[in-house]
Parts: C-alpha cells; structure tokens; sequence
C-alpha cells in the first residue's frame, strides 16, 4: 500500500517584508536575536544601493538567519533572509525562485514591495506572511491586500510605533490588514507563524 | 560594528545650536561630529572625502536638504553615506516622495537626546 504525506516535502512558508524610512530602527528590533525560522524570509527595504551589503551584514550579525542579497534565478530556502538589491525588482516565481528585473519605478521605489508581494501565488500547501513597516507613501498595501486573498497572514507596524506611518496606515486602509503590532509584536508573531527550524 | 574610522558623522544644520548639542551628545560616546553650516558646506566636506552617517536638516536658507541631496546624487556623492533627515514638521512633504530611497530616516525637531545617540550608534551599523 502506498502513503502519501499530508505536507508536501517541497512546501514553502514565505514572509515578504516591506520597509522604507523609518523601517530600519524596526527592523533593528525584529531581528534582534530573530532565531533561525523555519521559512523564506524577503526583506524589501527601500534603500541607496551602497547600503545593501551592509544592511546584510548587521541583520547577520544580530540574528541566527543567514542573510544574503540573492542572485537572479536563485531558489529560495528556509532559514534565509533574502534582502532586495536596490534599482531593481525582485519578484518570486512559482514561490520557489527569485527573479530580479528592470522595469519602471512603481510608486517612485524600486524595488517595490508591491511587486514583490503580488508575485506570490495560491500553490499547493504554501503558506504566506506579509508586514508592512514605516514608510512614506503606499507601497504594500496592494501587496499586502492580494497575500490576504490567497490565504496569507497580514501584519503592519502599530502607527504610533512609526517614524513615518504612512505605508502601514495605506495598508490598514485595505481592510485587509490582520494585526497592528508594535516591532515587538511583529517580531513574535513571524517567529509563531514560521516556526523554529 | 562599524569601524573607529567610520565613528563619525556629519550634522548639517544652519542652527549653530543643533550642532553643538550634537556634539555635546555624540563625542562623550566616542563618535566624532563634523559640523557643516549649509548645504553647500555639506557639499565640500563630502568633495574632501568624507563618508559616513549625515544628519541633515531640510529646512536651510539657499539650498534646503533636499537640494543638498539632489546635488549629491548629480555629482555622485551619495555612495557610503546614510542619510537621516532632521524636521520641525510631524510628517515629511508627500511630494517628496520620490527622494525617499535615498533616506533611511526621520527625526523630528525638537528630539530626546537618548534618541539621537541609539540612532546614531545603529545607523553607524549600516556604513558599507
């Protein structure tokens, strides 16, 4: 007789991340000590491109994740903190493999954590987080609005937490925001929803 | 951690008193100020080599922040440097949206000095 499990071995957890100003000093919190999770984590932060590498290097130094810029093409694997290069797009294929691409400026960033976001799709029995953090403007939102309608669980930073709360209040304007959370709140909810690897 | 070297940080404000409260706050705890009194002083400081976190207000007489900024993008100055602007206003102009990748943060005047030194000392974290 043949038994099939009940998780597929391929399943992905993915948390989709969107920062902008203001969002580094949360971020500074939520991966402070951030143990090693048992998912894919996309960090969309707007940024200059010279603070890429550096931006890697200290969420290395203060959490257990791995954390790398990735290539174009690379397949994502739990435990790791992808961070978005600057001046292009990332997008996820199939959940499974990253893609950066030039294109137009979406809401004045690229990368935009909407484009990021939206590229999730309803497949198998993956599961989806998304958070917004401080930021001006309102990437995310639709982002965080289409991880909802795919099964996903939303988060946004708690506006009076924010140096700028105009990202995170766009993405409660949505409705389809699930908690705001303090960087601390965010922080504990990823860790429950992902899991210890 | 950032390097020895890289414990400095540029204020550039028109307010003779902002940079001397900031130097009062940040050189106790080893972080060297350098004071620019415009944006163009800014401009010249960073000609001559330097690199590191800027805290820069925007609101200055002849050229603002963000013309400073822009200056810097124009004459490609902007590499190795993290940027936190410094505000009288709650919430910046919306229409400046489009400097925004260029910034990692706000402050808005008046500020705790607590506040001031735990972001500094984090955003000396984010030097290349």
């Amino acid at each position: 007789m043949e038994y099939s499990l009940s998780f597929p071995r391929d399943r992905r957890t993915i948390v989709v991340i969107g920062s902008s100003t203001g969002g580094a000093r949360t971020l500074e919190v939520v991966f402070s000590q951030f143990p090693l999770v048992d998912a894919a984590v996309i960090l969309v932060q707007h940024m200059p491109h010279s603070m890429n590498s550096a931006l890697c290097r200290h969420i290395e130094e203060i959490s257990f994740m791995d954390v790398r810029v990735p290539e174009d093409g690379e397949e994502i694997e739990h435990g790791k903190i992808y961070v978005a290069p600057s001046d292009v797009h990332l997008k996820l294929v199939e959940n499974r493999k990253i893609c950066l691409f030039n294109d137009e400026k979406v809401q004045y960033v690229r990368p935009s954590i909407d484009v990021a976001m939206m590229s999730l799709e309803r497949r198998g029995s993956d599961r989806f987080a998304g958070v917004i953090l401080s930021g001006m403007g309102s990437d995310g939102a639709e982002g965080i609005s289409h991880i909802k309608s795919i099964g996903g669980t939303t988060f946004a930073q708690a506006l009076r937490t924010c140096a700028i709360h105009y990202m995170p209040r766009a993405a409660f304007a949505t409705g389809r925001v699930d908690q705001m959370l303090p960087p601390e709140g965010i922080r504990e909810n990823i860790i429950r929803f992902a899991g210890i690897l | 951690m950032a390097e020895e070297s890289s414990r400095r940080i540029m204020v550039v404000d028109d307010d003779v008193f902002i940079l001397e409260v900031m130097e009062e706050l940040l050189e106790p705890e080893g972080i060297g100020v350098v004071a620019a009194e415009s944006g163009d002083a800014c401009i010249a400081e960073l000609t001559g080599g330097f690199r590191g976190v800027i805290l820069m207000d925007i609101m200055m007489p002849h050229k603002d922040g963000w013309e400073t900024i822009q200056e810097m993008i124009d004459r490609d100055l902007m590499g190795g440097n993290v940027i936190v602007m410094l505000t009288a206003k709650d919430v910046p102009d919306a229409e400046l949206e489009c400097l925004k990748e260029q910034v990692i943060d706000y402050i808005t005047k008046p500020f705790e000095p607590d506040e001031i030194v735990a972001l500094v000392k984090g955003y000396l974290n984010y030097l290349p």
